[in-house]
C-alpha cells in the first residue's frame, strides 16, 4: 500500500507539471487578453506598452517564461505576481483558500449525509410515498441551475432581501478565525444551495445501485444465514453499492476545492472560484496558473484518497 | 481619454464597452431626484458601497485613471493641484490657491501652493510643499508607476521624457523655486494645462520624494501600499506607514476612515460627511442591487446600472427616489475600420449608420433610462456638444435622422457605394464583440440589423479584455467592425474625447484606440491646432467642428450617449460627480 501511495504521489507531480504546461500553452495559443496593453491605460504610448511587457517578462519566448515560472515555483514556491494588480499570487490564493474549503467541506458533509440517507431509504422503501417524493425532489434539484437556486434562496430566505428572513444573506461570510458562530450561520444557505444538486445526484445513484445490489445472490445468502435486515443492508448492501458514490464524491470535492464559482459569486464568498473567474476575464496568467494548479492538485489528491478508500470499503480491492 | 473600468455584469474591470454605463435621454432621466441629492446633508455615519468587480487595481495615485479609482480613492483620500466639485464644470483650485498664472505666451505656468495642508501619519507634522507635486508629476513618467496619461498631457513640458524611464526622471520644465511656488514650462501652449484640466488628474497628488523614493525603485513601485494621505479620509490602519489587510484586501475590501490630519478649512472641495466608507467587492450584481434598494446605508459601486429588470421595476415603484440618473458624459459606438474594404467607402459606412436601429440597440442595455440615442459623437456635458448639433444633431446627416433605422435610405447609400441592388454582395466582414450581456446582446442586434442590407459578418464573441487587447486595439488583426465599444472623457474638455480615437499618429501596433484607423492629414492638423488653443470657448468650437466632420464621415456609428444610473438606500443622500462620469462624490454624499 505504501509503495502504491508513493508511486501515485510521484505521478501527481508529473501530472501537475503537465497541467501547468498545458495551461501555459493554451494561454499563448488561444485568444486571450494582452496583459501589457490592459495595464497601459487608454491610448498608451507604445514605449509604455513595451516597458510593461518587459517588466512582466512578456517579451521573452513563451518557453523561457515557462521555465522561469517553474523555476520560481519549484525553488521558492513562488507563483509570481498578478499582471492586473501586482499582488503576490500565492498570498492571494492562500488568502482565498479558507473560504473555499469552508464552503466545500460543509457542502460535502451535507450532500453526503443527505444523498446517502435519502438514497438508502428510497431503495429500501422502493415505490413508497417517501421514495416518490424524494426522487421527484431530487429531479428538481438536479435540474435547477446553482446560480438560479442561489438567487431564489436569497430572495426567499436571506435576512436582508428575503421574504422569509431566516439566514444571513450574501456578503455575510466571516472567516472562522473571526467568529465561528457567524462563520457557521453565514455559510448555511450557501451550503444548502451548493449541496442540493450533489445530494440529489448521489441519492438517485445510490438508490439505483442499492436496488441492484440487494438482488444479488450474496445478499440472499446473508438473509438465509439469519442476519437482521438492518445488518444485511448496512454491512453488505450499502458497502458494495456505495463504491461509485465514493468515486463521484472524491472528484466532486476535488473540483469544488478548486472553486465553486457560481455559489461563491451569488453569495459573495471570497474564494478561489471567483478569483479564477476574474483572472480568466482579465488575462491574468499568473493568477490563472495558480488557481488551475491548485484545482488540479485537489483533484488528483482526492483521486488518490478515493483509490485508497476503496481498499477499506471494498474487500475485493487490494493494492500490492 | 479615460476608459471606465467598471464591471458590467461582468467585470472585468471594466471597460470601454463594459464600462460605460447605460445612457439615456434626458427625457428618460429620473425626475424624482437630482444629481446633488434631495435632502440636507448630515454629518457622520457609515456607508457601504457594494461593488461587483474588484474595485481599484492599484493604491498608487500615479496609477489611478479609472472611474472606480477616482470614486473610491482619489476624491476621498487625496488632494491634487486642482479638483472638481459636484457643481463645477471647470477645475477648481485645491492645493493651488488660484488658477494658473500664465506668462511667456501661455508657455510658463506658475502656481502658489495652499499653506497648512498636512499629510497623514507617519508624516503628520509635515505640510505639502511645491517640491512634492513636482516629484509626483515626475514619477508619472516612470515605468514602475504605470501611469496612463502623462505621455498624453504632460509630453509638452520642457524636458519631459518621450518614453517611460526605469527610474523617476528629473523634468527640467517642472521647478519648485520655493516651498509654496511651482512653475511648469512647456514648449508650446497646452490648452489642458492653461485651463488646468490635466492638472486635476491624480499625477498632481503630492508625494514627498524623501519619503517615497525608496518605494519607487524596482520594476513596480510599492508606494501605494505605504502612501500618505492629504484628503479627508485615509485607508484604515495606514497611519503606520503600511496599508494593513484590515484596510485593504485585493478585490474584497477597502475601508476608509477619517484622516486626523485633514483640516476642513483648508479644503474648498470636500465636505466629507461620512465617518467611514467601506467598499465591498465581488458581489453578484442582481443580489447587490436588491440589497442596496431594500437595505440601509448602502450605495451602488463599480457597476453601470442594475440589471434591466430591477431598473425597470425600481423606476416604476416607490424605489424611484433611490435612483439618480444623469448623463455620464460618455458614449457607446461601433468602430468601422476604414482600412478594410468596403468600409473605406464613406457611402458604405453611411449605409450602416442608416440601417442601424439605435432605439433597438438601446433596448439591449435597458431602454431609455440608460441613455439618449446619439446623433453625433460628442455626448452632452462635453464642450462643443451644442455647437456640434446638440441633441438633434446636424440635419445634413440624414443617416442619423431616424433613430429606428431607415432601410430605404441605407439601400440608397449602398447603391452609391457600388452595390446596384442596394444589398451587399461581398465577403463576410470580421466582427469581434463582447461575449457577456448586455454588450453581447447589442452585438447580436447589430448583426441582425446589418443583415437588412445584406451585410454578412464573420461574428466572434470573446471576453471584453480579449476583444480589446487582442483584436480591436490591434491593427494587424484587421477587424472590420467592433460593435461594443464606449468612451469616457478625462475631464471637461473634448480633446480627451476626439484625439485618442481619430488622430492618425495615434495608430499604434497594440493598445490602439483609433480603432477605425482614421488617418486624415487635414483632421490631424485640425486636432493639433485645437490642442494648443488656450481659450475655452475657442477650444469648444474647434472640437465641435471636428465632431461634425467625424460624424459626417461615419468613422464610427455613435448610437448612445450614456447615463450614469446611481442608486442607494433610502437613508442615503447620494451626490453625483459630473467630472467622474456622474459616479458618486462620496465626500459630498451623506446620510439623511
Amino acid at each position: 500500500m505504501a509503495k502504491y501511495i508513493i508511486r501515485r504521489l510521484l505521478w501527481v507531480i508529473v501530472l501537475l507539471f503537465l497541467v501547468s504546461l498545458i495551461t501555459f500553452v493554451i494561454f499563448y495559443l488561444l485568444p486571450s487578453a494582452d496583459p501589457a496593453t490592459l495595464r497601459a491605460g487608454r491610448q498608451p504610448n507604445p514605449a509604455v506598452v513595451a516597458q510593461i511587457r518587459h517588466n512582466l517578462g512578456l517579451d521573452k519566448p513563451w518557453y523561457t517564461q515557462y521555465f522561469n515560472y517553474m523555476k520560481a515555483l519549484v525553488l521558492h514556491f513562488n507563483f509570481g505576481y498578478s499582471y492586473t494588480n501586482n499582488v503576490n499570487v500565492r498570498t492571494l490564493i492562500f488568502d482565498r483558500l479558507p473560504a473555499t474549503i469552508s464552503l466545500t467541506v460543509g457542502a460535502a458533509i451535507l450532500f453526503l449525509v443527505l444523498g446517502i440517507g435519502v438514497g438508502t431509504i428510497s431503495a429500501v422503501r422502493r415505490r413508497s410515498k417517501f421514495d416518490r417524493a424524494a426522487m421527484g425532489t431530487a429531479l428538481v434539484a438536479i435540474s435547477a441551475p446553482v446560480y438560479w437556486l442561489g438567487l431564489l434562496a436569497l430572495f426567499v430566505f436571506a435576512k436582508d432581501i428575503g421574504k422569509v428572513p431566516i439566514f444571513p444573506g450574501a456578503s455575510s461570510y466571516v472567516p472562522i478565525s473571526q467568529s465561528p458562530t457567524k462563520w457557521f450561520t453565514s455559510l448555511l444557505l450557501p451550503w444548502i444551495v451548493l449541496a442540493a444538486s450533489f445530494a440529489a445526484i448521489y441519492a438517485r445513484l445510490l438508490r439505483a445501485n442499492l436496488i441492484e445490489v440487494m438482488s444479488e445472490d450474496y445478499i440472499r445468502t446473508a438473509r438465509a444465514k439469519g442476519l437482521s435486515e438492518r445488518r444485511v443492508i448496512y454491512h453488505h448492501g450499502i458497502r458494495s453499492a456505495i463504491t461509485p458514490i465514493v468515486t463521484a464524491a472524491g472528484l466532486d470535492i476535488g473540483v469544488l476545492l478548486g472553486g465553486a464559482i457560481l455559489t461563491e459569486t451569488v453569495f459573495n464568498i471570497p474564494g478561489i472560484g471567483r478569483l479564477a473567474y476574474d483572472s480568466i476575464l482579465a488575462g491574468d496568467l499568473p493568477m490563472i496558473q495558480g488557481t488551475v494548479l491548485l484545482g488540479a492538485f485537489f483533484i488528483v489528491i482526492m483521486n488518490l484518497v478515493v483509490d485508497v478508500a476503496y481498499a477499506f470499503i471494498d474487500p475485493r480491492v487490494r493494492y500490492s | 481619454m479615460r476608459r471606465y473600468l467598471r464591471s458590467l455584469p461582468l467585470l472585468a474591470t471594466a471597460v470601454a464597452s463594459v464600462v460605460i454605463a447605460g445612457c439615456g435621454g434626458s427625457s428618460s432621466s429620473s425626475s424624482s431626484s437630482t444629481s446633488t441629492g434631495s435632502t440636507a446633508a448630515k454629518n457622520g455615519g457609515a456607508v457601504t458601497v457594494l461593488e461587483v468587480g474588484g474595485g481599484v487595481l492599484s493604491l498608487d495615485p500615479g496609477y489611478w485613471y479609472y472611474q472606480t479609482d477616482y470614486t473610491d480613492l482619489y476624491q476621498p483620500t487625496q488632494r491634487a493641484l486642482y479638483g472638481f466639485t459636484p457643481q463645477a464644470a471647470s477645475p477648481v483650485p485645491d492645493l493651488a490657491t488660484s488658477q494658473p498664472i500664465l506668462s511667456n505666451g501661455g508657455k510658463t505656468l506658475t502656481f502658489h501652493i495652499r499653506p497648512g495642508v498636512h499629510y497623514s501619519a507617519p508624516l503628520a507634522s509635515r505640510t505639502v510643499a511645491a517640491a512634492d507635486i513636482k516629484y509626483a508629476m515626475e514619477r508619472c513618467f516612470a515605468a514602475g508607476v504605470g501611469n496612463g496619461y502623462a505621455f498624453s498631457y504632460f509630453n509638452r513640458i520642457v524636458g519631459a521624457p518621450s518614453k517611460p524611464t526605469t527610474t523617476v526622471p528629473s523634468v527640467s520644465g517642472i521647478t519648485a523655486p520655493n516651498a509654496s511656488t511651482l512653475v511648469i514650462t512647456t514648449t508650446v501652449p497646452v490648452g489642458v494645462l492653461t485651463v488646468p484640466n490635466a492638472l486635476a488628474l491624480p499625477c498632481t497628488v503630492p508625494i514627498p520624494q524623501d519619503y517615497a523614493a525608496k518605494y519607487d525603485t524596482g520594476a513596480q513601485s510599492t508606494y501605494g501600499m505605504h502612501q500618505v494621505f492629504t484628503g479627508p479620509y485615509m485607508i484604515s490602519g495606514a497611519g503606520t506607514g503600511t496599508v494593513p489587510s484590515s484596510g485593504y484586501q485585493t478585490g474584497k475590501l477597502l475601508a476608509l476612515v477619517r484622516n486626523p490630519s485633514w483640516v476642513k478649512s483648508t479644503d474648498p472641495i470636500r465636505p466629507a460627511h461620512f465617518d467611514t466608507i467601506t467598499f465591498k467587492g465581488g458581489n453578484d450584481i442582481t443580489v447587490a442591487s436588491q440589497q442596496i434598494l431594500s437595505g440601509q446605508s448602502l450605495m451602488s459601486g463599480d457597476f453601470a446600472a442594475p440589471p434591466p429588470a430591477i431598473l425597470k421595476q425600481g423606476l416604476t415603484s416607490s424605489q424611484k427616489s433611490q435612483f439618480q440618473i444623469a448623463p455620464s458624459g460618455g458614449n457607446r459606438y461601433i468602430a468601422l475600420n476604414t482600412t478594410v474594404k468596403p468600409l473605406d467607402n464613406v457611402n458604405f459606412r453611411r449605409a450602416i449608420a442608416a440601417v442601424l436601429n439605435r432605439n433597438a440597440l438601446r433596448l439591449t442595455r435597458g431602454g431609455p433610462a440608460i441613455g439618449t440615442v446619439a446623433t453625433h459623437f460628442l455626448p452632452p456635458q462635453n464642450p462643443g456638444f451644442q455647437q456640434a448639433g446638440g441633441t438633434a444633431g446636424d440635419p445634413a446627416n440624414d443617416f442619423y435622422a431616424n433613430p429606428n433605422g431607415n432601410v430605404a435610405l441605407a439601400e440608397s447609400y449602398m447603391k452609391k457605394a457600388g452595390y446596384p441592388t442596394g444589398q451587399y454582395t461581398g465577403p463576410p466582414l470580421l466582427t469581434i464583440a463582447d461575449n457577456e450581456p448586455p454588450a453581447a446582446n447589442t452585438a447580436q442586434a447589430v448583426q441582425s440589423q446589418l443583415g437588412q442590407i445584406g451585410i454578412k459578418l464573420t461574428f466572434r464573441e470573446v471576453p471584453h479584455a480579449t476583444m480589446l487587447s487582442k483584436y480591436c486595439e490591434v491593427p494587424k488583426a484587421a477587424v472590420a467592425i467592433c460593435p461594443t465599444l464606449g468612451w469616457g472623457r478625462d475631464f471637461f474638455d473634448s480633446q480627451s474625447f476626439i484625439t485618442p480615437l481619430f488622430y492618425g499618429p495615434n495608430i499604434i501596433p497594440s493598445g490602439n484606440s483609433n480603432m477605425s484607423q482614421v488617418n486624415v492629414p487635414a483632421l490631424n492638423t485640425q486636432m493639433q491646432a485645437a490642442e494648443q488653443l488656450t481659450d475655452a470657448t475657442q477650444r469648444a468650437s474647434a472640437w465641435a467642428n471636428l465632431d461634425k466632420e467625424i460624424t459626417s464621415q461615419v468613422y464610427v456609428v455613435t448610437w448612445l450617449w450614456d447615463n450614469e444610473v446611481g442608486f442607494h438606500s433610502t437613508n442615503v443622500n447620494g451626490v453625483q460627480w459630473p467630472f467622474n462620469g456622474n459616479d458618486w462624490d462620496l465626500t459630498a454624499s451623506s446620510l439623511k
